[in-house]
């Protein structure tokens, strides 16, 4: 009988030939996805460049890419200019890890207590709930009331910010970990103190990691916009202030800062989460 | 069905656990669950049963049965039923050096942001015993597992096999009263399965421990159990108990080449599936 259609590895391939074909496939596929994930921006910013430099959109609002970085460059080798942006960069820093860590640390323990112990579950969750869709820089004059201009109700409202996203993760955490644990460790009448700390907060911790991870997010777009609103310094300050220049470069210039301080953030909380727990699937 | 005769296979159950004493005794436990309809659906009825001293009690019947219901109330994991359940010959030890019961389970158990070791210490934290001796447990039973080498490692880096070994050594170390195991091989593919029915002889050789095992595989059972109690399909109650004829000390392979063997897991088979007939 002839062979009608033949799928497979040719005739005489042998199965080494095949390992090296299927090698050779996963290579190139990643070549393509590191090639595809870097290139596409720059095309971006090609065309952006581009359209600044023939004039299709407006040099005065979106000066082009090259531009921007010899304005950085010049912010950057100059001592004056240099030294209050890395003044800023502080300030901002300082609101928002003050903030986040606070909200964090709040956040953990009332989830946690929440999860574990349903009277206080059942009286605050409601409250949590009900405040949780509020857009939190709308209480952000009642903060500064309470806490005045200074750095106090900016470094508040990040606390406020981040505390809801780490307290919802942790609570839902604990409350929805894979039950086994919760079976072992009743089975094993292991104390209590031990089945809180050792099995049911730590089973909660990739949910309460999304929290802290989310958080973050939460912290900067908070601080940065406390800093448009009402501040003399910080990264949100010197975007706000050189929009109201019109020196839309420097603005540029804000925004990269941002993006690099969250991606740095973003990094070290990757870093920080394979610390913790090494058993979690990552894609 | 009558083939196998439990007069004639009585004898072959080693004398010694036949004439043991009750390790602990079922008195008419019933179970009942309000269903999400607002139902009350029984799934226990009058559940009376003698767990001797040493003995392996293997549970089948159809899904639904009841099997794991009677598993969490000995597991201490569901204490309202109704009914009686009495633990003999607990002694000063029991809760104090070493624990009532403790579960092997169906799915991965063990902790995975711990150490194997730290695994089964942290089995032990219920227990009033002193480091040293909890130290020397853990040894102990890590080796008998044949998990000794994997000490410092985490499960994520171990086999579903070698996580099983992990939760049984857990279980071992608290030196329980009671060994329960709810199906902890099912998770298992059919080769680990064997090797590891092969080993859980061999270690309760070596324990002489007292087990309940819960499981839906009949040739399991037949294996691993000295009796087999076989339960009615919902509201489930025990509908016969059988002595398995062959000595404790076993080989998986050769029991499986016996005659008895296909005999008795035919019978029981035929009883299990009456049930689930009836039920569908």
């Amino acid at each position: 009988m002839s062979v009608i259609e033949s799928i497979g590895p040719a005739p005489g391939t042998t199965a080494n030939v095949a390992v090296n074909q299927v090698l050779r496939a996963k290579r190139r596929q990643a070549v393509q996805q590191v090639a595809l994930g870097v290139g596409f921006p720059l095309l971006l910013l090609a065309v952006w460049e581009s359209c600044a430099r023939t004039g299709v959109i407006d040099q005065r609002f979106f000066p082009s890419p090259s531009r921007i970085v010899a304005v950085a460059i010049d912010v950057v080798s100059s001592p004056t200019e240099a030294h209050l942006v890395v003044r800023d960069v502080l300030a901002t820093l300082g609101r928002a890890v003050w903030g986040y860590m606070l909200g964090a640390v709040l956040g953990v323990i009332v989830g946690a207590v929440m999860g574990l112990y349903r009277p206080i579950r059942d009286a605050i969750a409601p409250t949590i709930y009900a405040t949780f869709p509020t857009p939190k820089l709308a209480i952000f004059p009642l903060l500064i009331v309470i806490f005045g201009l200074g750095d106090a109700s900016k470094t508040a409202l990040v606390t406020f910010g981040v505390f809801f996203m780490v307290c919802i993760n942790t609570l839902s955490g604990v409350l929805y970990a894979n039950p086994i644990y919760r079976d072992f460790a009743r089975a094993f009448r292991l104390p209590l103190h031990v089945q809180w700390f050792r099995v049911i907060v730590p089973s909660a911790l990739p949910s309460i990691m999304a929290g802290l991870k989310l958080g973050i997010g939460q912290a900067f777009i908070l601080v940065v916009s406390a800093e448009f609103v009402s501040a003399n310094d910080g990264i949100g300050y010197y975007i706000w202030n050189s929009w109201q220049i019109l020196d839309i470069s420097r603005m540029f210039v804000g925004l990269l800062i941002v993006s690099m301080l969250g991606g740095a953030a973003v990094v070290l909380s990757n870093t920080v989460e394979r610390y913790l727990i090494p058993w979690a699937k990552r894609s | 069905m009558n083939a196998v005769r439990s007069s004639s296979l009585a004898r072959a159950t080693p004398p010694a656990i036949q004439t043991a004493p009750d390790a602990l005794h079922l008195q008419d436990v019933k179970r009942s669950f309000i269903a999400a309809s607002g139902n009350v659906v029984q799934a226990l009825s009058g559940v009376t049963v003698s767990v001797r001293q040493g003995e392996v009690l293997a549970f089948i019947g159809p899904s639904g049965c009841g099997k794991s219901s009677i598993l969490r109330i000995l597991a201490g994991l569901d204490e309202h039923y109704d009914g009686r359940v009495d633990w003999h010959s607990g002694g000063r030890d029991a809760g104090q050096t070493r624990l009532l019961s403790a579960t092997v389970f169906q799915a991965d158990s063990t902790l995975p942001w711990m150490t194997i070791e730290n695994n089964i210490r942290l089995g032990l934290s219920g227990l009033k015993i002193d480091r040293s001796t909890a130290d020397e447990r853990v040894r102990r039973y890590l080796t008998l597992v044949g998990l000794s080498e994997f000490r410092t490692a985490y499960p994520h880096e171990l086999s579903g096999g070698m996580r099983q070994r992990v939760a049984i050594a857990r279980a071992l170390a608290a030196e329980p009263l009671l060994l329960l195991m709810d199906e902890p091989l099912s998770a298992l593919d059919a080769q680990t399965r064997i090797v590891m029915q092969q080993e859980l002889l061999r270690i309760w050789d070596e324990t002489r421990s007292t087990v309940v095992y819960v499981t839906h595989d009949i040739g399991e059972a037949i294996t691993l159990a000295d009796r087999i109690a076989v339960l009615h399909a919902r509201p489930g109650r025990i509908k016969e108990i059988k002595p398995v004829p062959f000595p404790r000390e076993r080989d998986v392979l050769d029991i499986r080449r016996t005659g008895a063997f296909g005999e008795m897991e035919a019978d029981l088979w035929q009883m299990v599936a009456e049930e689930v007939g009836q039920k569908l």
